[in-house]
């Protein structure tokens, strides 16, 4: 065994304690950072991942059987630009007669395929097996919405065989309501072929649009009847998780961020609180190179142990941390995921990141010669340090505390490696707690506790029912007249072209009292008269539009100049929001589809809901449950793991620092003891020595905890947040966090405080 | 009283009685366990059995805490390596052992400053610990164990680390203590401090007492 080896396990075996705290600290760093990595890739395109999991479509293109062949059709997956094609699968529409599974009565779109694999589109079964004889049917369900229980369903098809449920499944690319066999697709009469494309290109929709024209140039005119893109489905997608990716996103970096800091901090502490330790070695005769690879050696073993475990305990923890981060993302069975090289990364990144933080300072001690390494450290320098523990000394604090605050003037170098530790945790959980207040804010915002919503449809599309018979006039007004409506916004929609812009968006019209969203204006005002329009963030951002711009719609050979009064918080990036007078001016025969009723308090939701049904069977109604909005949720939860994950990471930078700190005293300690110090003062002392670091650390952690707050909700993109929704910040809550700071500290001593207090004085006394 | 580490005996039925006024000398050769008995004189280690009375008190009837502040009334110390915190000039170390039975500063510093200047090292109160000669630095430890006038003063090897002139001078000043009425127990290898300074002389064997002798004051 060489002598490098040796004087290194020694030195293991020696500093028992804080190997242990090196290789905590690296494991749960190298955890925070799988988990962090585990986001950021998770979170950069989480539909890109699943959908090409899929392999999804780029296009859903549905022919009219009566005008085209499959022989005609099944020329187009040679036509130029067509990467991979599925089809033609018959399809046909059915009618569901009554509530089904979880489904409303109404038309069913069922597609026959063979199988659920294939070249594009490969279907995940969630439940059972595939329809593979006549009478067997898959029902599409969401993940999560099938239950094997369900599986045996029968469903009574008007004018044919009845239908049995064999499997339930999901398709990223929405292709079918329900997929049959072949033959029983031909039992069902299709009228329609689907095909489903991938194409070389395939970024934007004039692309998608192009490859779509080349691929069908040789069919009969009109055959092609309807064709979906996976631009829009990632669009629906996007609208949903846009909002919380950038916070995820921020976690991630600031999870690795943290963890490196603090790893280098208390490496680079054990490796100076050893310069006496490296003039021994040299001392004893060991080259530079030697006593720089014995401390290497010794900071290996944990750091080595320490990125095994946790990128171990990371890889067990991240795909639930995923599932609940991406709870509300539609994703089909793919699973959200990170790719290996997280692991890999993380296993080879860790021991680097210690070696490096090791090398600096043991490469200052390669250049000391043996006196001067024994010296370093064991003796302070004269200066502002000693004068201001001595003017401490003469003040009316108890002495245990003048002492404990006095160490830091001393010791300044330990003092800033504790307080750099104190000042990470406390702006991470100042951030993490500021940008929790700001979700929790933003979903609550237009939510009324204890007022119950009804929402009513109209046009029957969303059910798939009869639409209403009443008109819209009729409607609203007996809806008014029913006990326990208070107020009634009515809602139309049109899609109107954008000036400037190829892509149709949605113009949505209110009627009646102002809509929730209303209450979710950050910048301007609800639009309130004609040619007055409100949008989200999102939309602003994708037309170049700000609140006082005015900009053109135009619908069927019309057009009316609108301007932008005001900004949503969050909002539909494909929609803008107006006033129904400004439908005189665009759609004069524009109708409600949909009445959104909010009830006097401790009125009877379900009364409501039933006298509804009594108005017009062709309106349905349901209940609106107000709960927290996923990007809520989700942002709060990864606060929380983050916060307590970085926060205990902090607390062991400043458990190391103390640790090493009381070692160093010894003797010290010793002598206070043996001259009437009680335990209980050397905990005060030692403790004191780093809560007035938990304070200074905490009055300069908060501020930039509150820069990266204000940060971060200025530039989330897709959410706008007004000014009372990032100012989260009052007095009782500076104070805690202020106090976090020197919990945060008192936590990471009180161990090494308590031992210190516990000192065999007899044994360090006597000993030089 | 017996004090056993593992297997190894360090104090084996050792049984010893000071007299107010007295100055002992404890004498014999290294592991003897002459520094063990004035550990468990000072109440900073235990006996595995046995008991140790200082100034009326049972030392195992008090807690860790107890014995703290039993120490901080009633014992002095001074070791061989002066044992100074070196984050502190002079004055403020003397000051210490009264600020921590709650002296006000001020009192604390006056006293010290008294002591200092009684041992002959005022003109060095604001000096730190590195700045001072072994000499000095024993009398600065010295007056930071009189600090609050203890009925026992225990010196380990006081005059260890010093060389000949300063350890003279640390033998004459324990003796004016003594003969001012100051309880001494010295543990020391040096015959000539322990005749200097003691008027009794015990000598040590395998942790036990294993001669005494009474000594006619040399001062």
């Amino acid at each position: 065994m060489s002598a490098v080896w040796q004087a290194s396990r020694a030195a293991v075996k020696r500093r028992r304690v804080q190997t242990i705290v090196i290789g905590l600290v690296v494991l749960c760093s190298t955890m925070t950072t799988v988990l962090a990595l585990a986001v950021l890739t998770a979170a950069s395109s989480p539909f890109d991942a699943a959908f090409a999991r899929q392999r999804g479509a780029h296009v859903v293109a549905t022919f009219d059987a009566a005008k085209t062949s499959e022989a005609q059709l099944t020329q187009t997956v040679q036509r130029p630009g067509v990467q991979a094609a599925a089809g033609p699968f018959g399809q046909a529409v059915i009618e569901i007669p009554q509530p089904w599974l979880w489904m409303a009565a109404g038309p069913l779109q069922v597609v026959g395929r063979a199988d659920p694999a294939g070249p594009v589109d490969r279907v995940d079964l969630l439940a059972g097996r595939w329809a593979t004889a006549p009478g067997e049917i898959v029902v599409n369900s969401p993940v999560g919405g099938a239950s094997s229980r369900l599986l045996g369903s029968k469903l009574d098809v008007p004018g044919g065989p009845p239908l049995t449920v064999v499997g339930f499944a999901t398709s990223m690319s929405k292709s079918a309501g329900a997929w049959v066999s072949p033959e029983q697709m031909t039992a069902l009469h299709p009228t329609s072929f689907q095909m489903l494309y991938r194409f070389a290109s395939a970024a934007t929709s004039g692309q998608l649009q192009s490859e779509l024209e080349a691929a069908t140039a040789g069919q009969p005119a009109d055959s092609l009847t309807h064709a979906q893109t996976y631009l829009s489905l990632k669009q629906a997608f996007s609208a949903s998780a846009d909002s919380y990716l950038p916070f995820m996103t921020m976690f991630g970096v600031l999870g690795v961020l943290v963890s490196v800091l603090i790893v280098g901090n208390v490496v680079s502490g054990a490796v100076v609180s050893g310069y006496r330790h490296i003039g021994v070695l040299k001392a004893l005769g060991f080259t530079p190179n030697q006593v720089v690879a014995v401390y290497l050696g010794m900071i290996s073993v944990p750091a080595v142990v320490g990125s095994v475990v946790g990128t171990l305990a990371g890889a067990v923890l991240e795909q639930p941390i995923l599932k609940a981060a991406f709870a509300g993302v539609e994703t089909g069975t793919a699973t959200i995921g990170t790719t290996p090289w997280v692991a890999v990364a993380c296993l080879l990144a860790m021991p680097t990141i210690v070696a490096i933080a090791a090398l600096i300072p043991a490469l200052r001690a390669h250049r000391l010669s043996a006196a001067e390494a024994i010296s370093a450290g064991s003796a302070p320098k004269a200066g502002r340090g000693l004068l201001a523990q001595r003017k401490l000394g003469g003040t009316r604090l108890p002495r245990s505390v003048s002492l404990g605050l006095g160490q830091s003037f001393a010791r300044p170098a330990r003092a800033m490696l504790t307080m750099s530790a104190v000042i990470l945790g406390v702006a991470t959980v100042t951030l993490t707690t500021g940008l929790a207040s700001t979700m929790v804010a933003a979903g609550n915002a237009g939510q009324h506790s204890g007022i119950t919503q009804v929402l009513v449809e109209a046009d029957g599309k969303t059910s798939g029912q009869s639409a209403a018979q009443l008109s819209d006039s009729q409607i609203e007004a007996r809806l008014r007249a029913l006990p326990g409506a208070d107020r009634v916004t009515a809602r139309a929609f049109t899609k109107v072209l954008l000036a400037g812009s190829t892509d149709t968006v949605f113009l949505n019209l209110y009627r009646g009292e102002p809509p929730a969203a209303a209450e979710q204006i950050v910048h301007g005002r609800w639009p309130s008269g004609p040619g007055e329009v409100a949008a989200g963030p999102g939309f602003l951002a994708q037309h170049g539009l700000a609140v006082g711009d005015r900009t053109v719609v135009y619908l069927s050979g019309k057009q009316l100049s609108v301007t932008v009064v005001g900004e949503e918080m969050l909002g539909n990036n494909q929609a803008m929001e107006a006033d129904w007078a400004t439908a005189a001016e665009l759609v004069p025969d524009a109708s409600a589809v949909e009445y959104a009723v909010q009830l006097a308090p401790h009125a009877d939701g379900q009364a409501y809901v039933k006298g509804v049904e009594g108005v017009d069977p062709g309106l349905h109604s349901s209940l609106r449950i107000q709960s927290q909005n996923t990007a809520s949720t989700v942002v709060i939860s990864f606060s929380a793991v983050f916060t307590v994950l970085l926060a205990i990471v902090s607390a062991l930078g400043v458990f190391n620092s103390v640790l090493l700190s009381t070692r160093e005293r010894r003797r010290q300690l010793g002598m206070l003891k043996s001259i009437g110090m009680t335990p209980r003062q050397v905990v005060v002392m030692t403790v004191t020595s780093v809560a007035g670091l938990g304070l200074v650390g905490g009055l300069i952690g908060i501020p930039i905890g509150m820069v990266g707050h204000r940060l971060l909700v200025d530039h989330a993109g897709v959410l706008a947040f007004p000014e009372s929704m990032k100012d989260v910040w009052h007095a009782p809550q500076l104070a805690a966090l202020l106090l976090s700071g020197i919990v945060i500290a008192v936590l990471g001593a009180l161990i090494p405080a308590r031992s210190a207090a516990r000192l065999t004085i007899a044994t360090v006394l006597h000993s030089e | 009283m017996h004090k056993e580490y593992g297997d190894s005996k360090a104090l084996d039925g050792a049984s010893l009685e000071i007299r107010a006024g007295d100055a002992v000398a404890v004498m014999g050769p290294s592991g003897c366990g002459k520094s063990t008995l004035l550990n468990m004189v000072a109440g900073l280690d235990r006996p595995t059995s046995g008991t140790v009375e200082v100034n009326g008190q049972d030392l195992g009837q008090l807690n860790e805490t107890g014995l703290a502040l039993f120490r901080r009334k009633h014992i002095g110390m001074i070791f061989q390596f002066f044992n100074l915190i070196d984050d502190l000039p002079a004055l403020d170390n003397v000051a210490l052992a009264a600020q921590l039975t709650g002296t006000s500063a001020r009192q604390a510093r006056r006293r010290a400053l008294e002591l200092l200047d009684e041992l002959g090292v005022a003109d060095r109160k604001d000096n730190y610990p590195a700045a001072l000669s072994g000499g000095q630095r024993q009398r600065v430890a010295v007056a930071r164990a009189l600090m609050n006038r203890p009925a026992l003063l225990l010196a380990d090897e006081p005059t260890g680390a010093l060389d000949s002139r300063s350890g003279e001078q640390v033998m004459d000043l324990l003796i004016d203590l003594n003969q001012m009425g100051q309880t001494l127990l010295i543990v020391t290898h040096d015959p000539n401090l322990a005749t200097r300074c003691a008027n009794r002389l015990i000598e040590f064997a395998d942790g036990k007492v294993a001669r005494e002798s009474t000594l006619e004051a040399t001062a």
